[in-house]
């Protein structure tokens, strides 16, 4: 079945067996590595990706079903000369260690910033309650989550 | 204790809303402390310390810019043109001899291009201290972990529907589940005559003596649970073999050298003709130290003459990869009045699963460090290492380390509770100091234990808690 989509601000298609996830399109017929797969079965997070404005396990969404959909993916978050808030301050604090939640743990922290710039400490943990990370202790991601919001804000207010 | 709990409940609505956008780490202590915290700590400084002058220094990790943009390359965000995916059929029994394997109907399977059973592999045997585990199990399966065929297809679901067609005829044999019982004598044996395939003995005085002299004597049994490390990243593996005899094989192995000669010796061909790349790895923490799939993709590629790639389900990664060794500990400690630890008698039981994998390394550092950081002049440690019939245990964070914290601490506290003395102090009585021996009479530098305790107590207001 063909399948249509916008990824990225992006249109792209791809011919693909009805059985296939998002994921799989992604990353074996787009390319797009970024998103992973950890699991398998919505557990890990590794694979999130924010679709029409919300994130989602993409191993567990039918490709088909993300027709038409706005995909947001990990390789859309930096602009070509410059890293998201999210990025610089999660590679400052060491918020990645082995890096393999990164994608899927940054993604669901972008859309979290996206619809509230300022959250608590709680707020970010329910955010990020989906993205399972083995390394850090969730410490530092907690905080680069926090600074990247509070460096957004100021940002916006500069302009 | 009571007043303790009801001091850290909060009302969890206030913690929801309260505009706290301070992370755990950075919040203020919240009791007022006696003294105010210097850091880094004020210590002696070893010739060993001034040495390493980079320690305590910050530092930003170099991967992890790419990491952060999602352009880090794991194995399995690799392809190569006419590669091929695999998949292992795993055994029906814990313990089973396996009479035939029969991939006829799998190889008619459509997108099916190799299959692979355990007679077909050069050398079926490998593992860090002994050689005792198959590449794929045969003639016999030691648990349910056990890979008993391999399929090479096009794509990764016709693998998986061709492992269905693969016909296998076992023999069941009893199997044992439980540690203790795998050591009776009577019990169904793993490997050979006994289960006991590893065992360490630590003596230090007279521990028998010491224990009739002391005031106090405690004896109590604890035991850990299995744990598996669950990186995020499941094992991967692709090899490539070419038409020169050489394979290249791009591995999550934390420990390339040491796989490439385990590969050498199953393939039974020179390590010259083996290239390993060990690529970025998703999270290992000791469960990617030894080879597991990669000879049989190796084996899939030499006979379809394609690249092969192989990624483990986490199913996979439960069943198969290794785990932490569940310890059955039995304590015995003897203390005087003041909460000296005057002897400790320990009995270490590890189960060892099916086979050996790092217990070697495991039973030796858990023997070393199970009597604690406190001086006891009388020691006596007994560990033996069993094989049963389920996952196999190997390298685990600490080696053996944690499940010996957990008794040995756990009987502190008890000691400390039933002589009315602080948890806080019986350590600070018995700990190590700057140049204690270790159980084995290593004479330790460094020591900061005391020290780390106590600041760690005044960080988090012990006293404001006790009272």
């Amino acid at each position: 079945m063909l399948v249509e989509l916008t990824v990225n601000g992006e249109s792209r298609s791809a011919n693909v067996a009805p059985e296939t996830t998002l994921l799989r399109m992604l990353r074996e017929e787009l390319g797009l590595t970024g998103a992973k797969l950890g699991c398998d079965v919505g557990d890990c997070g590794t694979c999130t990706v924010i679709v029409d404005g919300v994130s989602v396990n993409s191993c567990l969404m039918l490709a088909g079903r993300a027709s038409g959909c706005d995909v947001t993916t990990i390789e859309g978050m930096a602009s070509a000369d410059e890293l998201h808030p999210l990025q610089q301050k999660f590679e400052e604090l060491g918020a990645l260690q082995c890096g393999f939640c990164g994608p899927g743990m940054l993604i669901s922290a972008k859309n979290l910033l996206d619809t509230n710039p300022e959250p608590t400490v709680f707020e970010v943990r329910d955010a990020l309650a989906g993205n399972l990370c083995r390394c850090t202790g969730y410490t530092k991601i907690i905080e680069a989550v926090i600074d990247a919001g509070e460096m957004m804000s100021q940002e916006q207010a500069n302009v | 204790m009571a007043t303790r709990i009801k001091d850290i409940q909060t009302n969890v609505e206030d913690l929801v809303t309260a505009r706290d956008t301070r992370a755990p780490s950075r919040r203020p202590i919240a009791v007022p402390i006696d003294q105010p915290v210097t850091y880094p700590l004020d210590l002696p400084e070893s010739e060993a310390r001034l040495r390493t002058p980079a320690v305590g220094q910050r530092a930003t990790r170099p991967d992890g810019r790419l990491h952060g943009l999602g352009q880090t390359q794991y194995i399995d965000d690799i392809t190569f043109p006419h590669m091929l995916h695999a998949k292992i059929l795993r055994s029906e029994y814990a313990h089973a001899r396996i009479v035939n394997v029969d991939t006829s109907e799998a190889e008619k399977m459509p997108g099916v291009i190799a299959t692979l059973t355990g007679a077909e592999v050069p050398e079926n045997s490998f593992g860090p201290t002994y050689q005792d585990q198959p590449i794929l199990a045969y003639p016999i399966a030691r648990h349910r972990g056990d890979g008993v065929a391999a399929v090479a297809a096009t794509t990764e679901q016709f693998a998986l529907d061709a492992l269905e067609k693969i016909k296998v005829e076992y023999e069941p044999l009893p199997a044992v589940y439980d540690p203790l019982e795998a050591l009776q004598e009577d019990s169904p044996k793993v490997h050979g005559d006994t289960n006991i395939y590893t065992s360490k003995t630590i003596r230090k005085g007279d521990v028998e003596a010491a224990l009739a002299a002391s005031e106090h004597v405690f004896e109590r049994r604890f035991s850990t649970q299995m744990v598996e490390h669950v990186p995020l990243e499941p094992h991967a593996t692709i090899a490539s073999w070419d038409g020169n005899g050489r394979v290249s094989i791009w591995s999550s192995l934390g420990r390339i050298t040491l796989g490439r000669e385990d590969l050498a010796r199953t393939l039974q061909m020179p390590q010259s003709r083996i290239r390993l790349i060990g690529t970025v790895v998703g999270g290992n923490f000791g469960g990617k130290n030894e080879i597991t799939n990669e000879p049989i993709v190796a084996l899939l590629s030499k006979k379809s003459r394609r690249p092969v790639k192989a990624v483990y389900s986490r199913g996979d990664e439960f069943v198969s990869s290794t785990i932490r060794h569940p310890f059955i500990m039995d304590y015995t400690t003897g203390v005087d009045n003041e909460g000296r630890i005057l002897a400790r008698k320990i009995r270490l039981v590890l189960d060892g699963g099916a086979y050996c994998s790092w217990t070697g390394t495991t039973i030796g550092k858990g023997s070393i460090l199970a009597p604690g950081p406190y001086n006891i002049e009388n020691i006596l440690v007994e560990a033996y290492a069993v094989y049963t019939n389920k996952t196999t245990t190997g390298a685990m964070r600490g080696f053996g380390a944690p499940q010996v914290c957990f008794a040995y601490e756990s009987q502190m506290d008890d000691i400390a509770d039933a002589l009315g003395i602080d948890p806080l102090e019986i350590r600070l009585r018995n700990g190590f100091s700057e140049n204690s021996l270790s159980p084995t009479g290593q004479s330790l530098q460094s020591v900061a234990l005391k020290e780390s305790l106590t600041q760690a107590a005044d960080r988090f207001a012990w006293k404001e808690w006790q009272a």
